[in-house]
């Protein structure tokens, strides 16, 4: 690795990280079978987003945004808020999915993706 | 912001997580893992400075949602365990490589982690948030009074998501009475 690339890992290694989880995320959404994992991967898709967002927020030396007299210098709020609202909705998400879920093996028995394929061909 | 050892393995933990979620083969075990992976983030989000979002990633990320993973696993199947690892396919490893090298490429042009003068960080938008949150709604976690006053609508659209998702939820798993 030449120092540059090191150099890079020291100052942006969360974002390497984001770029992994995005990673883990899609072969997941991609290459399980098994639906539950699906929607796992699904949520660790999404929260490889919300590092970057929280990690775009940061300031070295910063505190969280709560104002008080001399207290700064502070993190940015806003991204916070975004990823509050992406949170619950991410969650809202989930629900509905493992409720499909719970429907679809009800109606068919089984969970298995090529399963599941074939019995909707035959 | 340098590398902390404490950063260092939480990332390292989170990672590993997430890899122990995507290849247990047993969901359980899975669910399990993405639970410990919930914990993990929330802790980075604390170390980043974000207890708000750390609180509800705690609460809903690693409560809410293992809990409702583990209802649809009770009320489900999980698959024969008859290996511990699920087996690699190289086709989607070679698709989500080049994903991964495409995203990671893009990675030296954002700018450092904790830089003051970043574009999010020194941009004016935060700027009129801290100057002015306090000063306009008597609140003082600036968090709170973007969420609830200046982005209002945009927690009313939350509100209508969930909703959205209860009733979605609810009409999915009705039984049919007369089948």
């Amino acid at each position: 690795m030449t120092p540059l690339q090191l150099d890079l890992l020291t100052t942006h290694y969360n974002y390497y990280a984001v770029v992994l989880l995005l990673g883990i995320g899609l072969y997941m959404l991609v290459e399980s079978a098994n639906l539950v994992k699906k929607v796992i991967g699904m949520n660790v898709f999404q929260t490889g987003i919300f590092l970057f967002f929280i990690t775009l927020a940061y300031r070295t030396g910063g505190n969280p945004p709560v104002i008080t007299d001399g207290g700064g210098p502070y993190v940015s709020p806003l991204p916070h808020v975004l990823i509050l609202t992406a949170i619950v909705v991410g969650v809202s998400l989930t629900a509905v999915a493992l409720a499909l879920i719970v429907r679809i093996y009800s109606e068919y028995g089984t969970l298995d993706e090529e399963t599941l394929e074939q019995l909707y061909y035959d | 912001m340098t590398l902390t050892l404490l950063e260092g393995a939480l990332l390292l933990f989170v990672l590993g997580c997430a890899l122990g979620a995507a290849l247990l083969r047993d969901t359980l075990a899975s669910v399990m893992s993405f639970a410990a992976y919930s914990l993990g983030v929330s802790i980075l989000w604390l170390i980043l400075q974000a207890p708000d979002v750390g609180l509800t990633e705690a609460a809903v990320g690693a409560g809410i949602m293992t809990i409702l993973l583990l209802v649809a696993l009770a009320n489900t199947v999980t698959p024969n365990a008859d290996r511990l690892l699920e087996s690699i396919n190289p086709r989607t490893l070679v698709l989500v490589g080049g994903f991964v090298l495409v995203m990671g490429a893009t990675v030296p042009a954002l700018p450092a982690i904790g830089d003051p003068t970043a574009p999010v960080v020194g941009g004016e938008v935060t700027q009129y948030y801290l100057d002015n949150a306090y000063k306009q709604t008597d609140v003082k976690n600036a968090v709170t009074a973007v969420l609830a006053a200046y982005r209002g609508f945009d927690t009313l659209g939350e509100a209508v998501v969930v909703f959205a998702a209860g009733v979605a939820a609810l009409s999915v798993l009705r039984r049919e009475v007369f089948a």
